[in-house]
């Protein structure tokens, strides 16, 4: 049991720590809270405005193509340190899993996931402006099909 | 130093690597890479065509996996099983038999879901890639002679499914059964995982094998670990085949999830799990039945209880089906609660029969439920037998065969199930199976009666409904299962001779 009790000694170092941080910062620190300070999140300056949640969902297809050449990266390297041992063998087996990741990035840019911008220009008039265009036009309700009629508030 | 290292750089020692017979591993190989094929041409090629060319080819892949699976059949039964990579996989009757069930299931859901796609307006090739997917890992979960494989099998045959009951975009229930499936999928996965963790630790292996040699020439001293291994496994594969009390996922999911895909659900995984599960305590831990067999016991009183009761207070098809399976998978649990040659056997005898009609049960559902996939409360089949006649017959049969009423593949199931129990002298058991067939035939008369029934004069005066649109494919897959349903009612004698040579042997008593 010795070789663990460094990581005991570490667990007990660690409580200790962050106990006596509390109690530090308890007794301590001038307190004077204002109206900025108590709200969530706070830094000292008052939120002017809510923060922006929308971003294109593209950046996730960015991220997905990224993990996938990672993850064959991850493969790829041990196999290039010791692919003399491995033979014939190993570069099957890395050309099999090397068109498989292949195939799966020529899925992702054929449905136009590194297709950025939009797709079509738009109109001479600025569409801002349109009269056409309200909420109901152009934001469309999702998840609406199959539900019963009561239910739309839940879905809105 | 610089001398020795380019010594060794020299002189490259090779590594063993295992060689493989790829013969053996083909079924799975044409289904794996039909699959991957599938994705990159359906992806270069316009999402939707006239010629429902993504169908067809599934339909090749899957046979072409069928077409490898027969010649290995006849090869294991003359020369025994084979056994590759370096024994984490086993290729013996029981796991071409249930892999030919897999992937026909994956031919019926297919056939379903061609139609599905255009009424939904939702081509593309994506759902029978993953059908295809979760095959693969259903053929590998049968396979598997390891408990790493068997789990590897487990999660890429849950993952594509998880994908698949969230199918339908535009719907949300769809999306929440496939939230709801994956939440607790993955806590099932856990659990299964523990389980193989504390097999290892009581056994000192993960092969199958290995560890049925371990158990039959030690005596554990302490078999806490053992026994704590069998119920996390058990609540593994429990969860996999919608066993109570595991069960609470099912209703929401085959509710919620697009029908064909349900279809699937309800035969290709169960079939999967079954596998795993007769492998891993049927024949792994043989020996120890007397530890494991009051637990299966247990569960399937539950389960058999549980899916024939509940289904009885339903209104809506699609719910009264879901609970009729967790019935049905209780039946089959009588099979394998016998650990017995004969208890495998008439496991297997239900598994492939289930296939035909719960595919066939949801492909009627899946036209009725029209656009929308929304119509499946039981009023929405009043009268079927007089609007769509041909479509309520096969509707009959189905529900009829689910009951196991005569003349169909159910009674046999059920009888060979049944008389598996007895012979293993679990007498209540099978009492409680038929007390639960009683209950459970109340609920299959009750929608029969509402298609035979509900032409009241009340409802001439209802808005006219426009006909109901049978998509070629779907009117195939119905054929098909209607025929095996009753062909495998008259005439048993090729599925059970089948289902015997498929059985392995069980280690004998200690």
């Amino acid at each position: 049991m010795g070789q663990y009790l460094p990581v005991v000694a570490m667990l007990v170092l660690a409580v200790v720590f962050a106990i006596l941080s509390f109690a530090a910062s308890k007794l301590l620190a001038p307190r004077r809270p204002s109206a900025a300070k108590s709200s969530p999140y706070e830094c000292g300056i008052v939120p002017s405005q809510e923060p922006p949640e929308r971003f294109p969902v593209r950046f996730y297809l960015v991220a997905m193509i990224f993990i996938v050449f990672d993850i064959e990266i991850i493969f790829m390297y041990p196999y290039a340190v010791i692919y003399r041992d491995l033979g014939a063998f190993g570069l099957v087996e890395v050309l099999t899993f090397a068109i498989a990741v292949f195939a799966s990035f020529v899925y992702l840019i054929a449905n136009g996931a590194l297709d950025w911008g939009p797709a079509k220009r738009l109109g001479r008039r600025d569409p801002q402006m349109s009269a056409t265009r309200t909420t109901t036009s152009t934001v469309r309700r999702v998840g609406l099909e199959g539900r019963p009629a009561g239910d739309e508030e839940v879905a809105a | 130093m610089t001398s020795l290292l380019f010594a060794q750089l020299g002189t490259p020692h090779r590594i063993q690597t295992p060689s493989v017979a790829w013969s053996g591993l083909l079924p799975v190989l044409v289904l794996l890479g039909g699959a991957v094929v599938l994705m990159v041409v359906g992806a270069l090629l316009p999402r939707r065509s006239r010629h429902s060319w993504h169908l067809w080819l599934t339909l090749l892949i899957a046979a072409g996996s069928i077409g490898c699976a027969v010649p290995l059949w006849f090869r294991v039964r003359d020369h025994g099983p084979l056994s590759i990579l370096r024994d984490a996989v086993r290729v013996d009757g029981l796991a071409l038999f249930l892999g030919i069930v897999i992937v026909v299931g994956v031919m019926l859901a297919a056939l379903l879901t061609d139609g599905y796609l255009r009424r939904e307006e939702l081509e593309g090739p994506e759902p029978y890639v993953l059908l295809m997917l979760s095959a693969t890992g259903g053929l590998l979960m049968a396979s598997a002679n390891d408990l790493i494989v068997m789990f590897l099998g487990l999660e890429i045959l849950s993952l594509a499914v998880y994908v698949l009951a969230g199918l339908h975009v535009r719907r949300l229930r769809s999306g929440e059964a496939a939230m709801k499936y994956f939440v607790l999928g993955g806590f099932s996965s856990a659990f299964f995982l523990y389980g193989i963790a504390l097999a290892y630790g009581a056994t000192g292996s993960t092969n199958l094998t290995d560890i049925q040699r371990f158990l039959a020439t030690n005596t554990l001293t302490n078999n806490g670990l053992l026994l704590a291994s069998f119920a996390l496994l058990l609540v593994g594969f429990g969860f996999k085949v919608a066993a109570a009390p595991f069960h609470s996922w099912a209703p929401d999911v085959y509710e919620g999830s697009p029908s064909p895909v349900v279809s699937f659900m309800a035969s290709a995984v169960k079939a999967a799990a079954f596998a795993g599960l007769i492998r891993v305590f049927v024949y792994a831990f043989a020996l120890d039945r007397h530890d494991w067999q009051p637990i299966v016991y247990v569960v399937a009183v539950l389960t058999l209880l549980v899916g024939s009761v509940l289904a009885v207070v339903q209104t809506n098809v699609k719910r009264m089906l879901a609970y009729s399976s967790i019935n049905h998978a209780g039946f089959v649990l009588v099979g394998v609660q016998a650990a017995s040659d004969r208890g495998v056997r008439s496991a297997l005898f239900y598994l492939a029969t289930y296939t035909f009609m719960v595919a066939g049960s949801f492909g009627v559902v899946t036209i009725v439920g029209r656009r929308g996939d929304n119509r499946h409360q039981l009023d929405d089949y009043k009268g079927l037998a007089r609007t769509e006649p041909l479509l309520a017959f096969a509707f009959l049969v189905f529900l009829l065969a689910q009951a196991g009423v005569p003349f169909t593949s159910g009674l046999w199931a059920k009888f060979y199930v049944i008389g598996a129990a007895v012979e293993a002298r679990s007498f209540w058991l099978a009492l409680v199976a038929m007390l639960s067939t009683v209950i459970s035939a109340f609920l299959y008369l009750r929608i029969v009666l509402a298609m035979y029934g509900g032409a009241d004069e009340a409802d001439e005066a209802a808005p006219a409904v426009p006909r109901l649109r049978i998509p070629f494919a779907a009117r195939i897959a119905l054929v098909v299962s209607v025929v095996a349903t009753i062909g495998f009612g008259l005439v048993p004698g090729p599925l059970t001779h089948a289902s015997k040579t498929a059985v392995p042997k069980i280690a004998a008593g200690k």
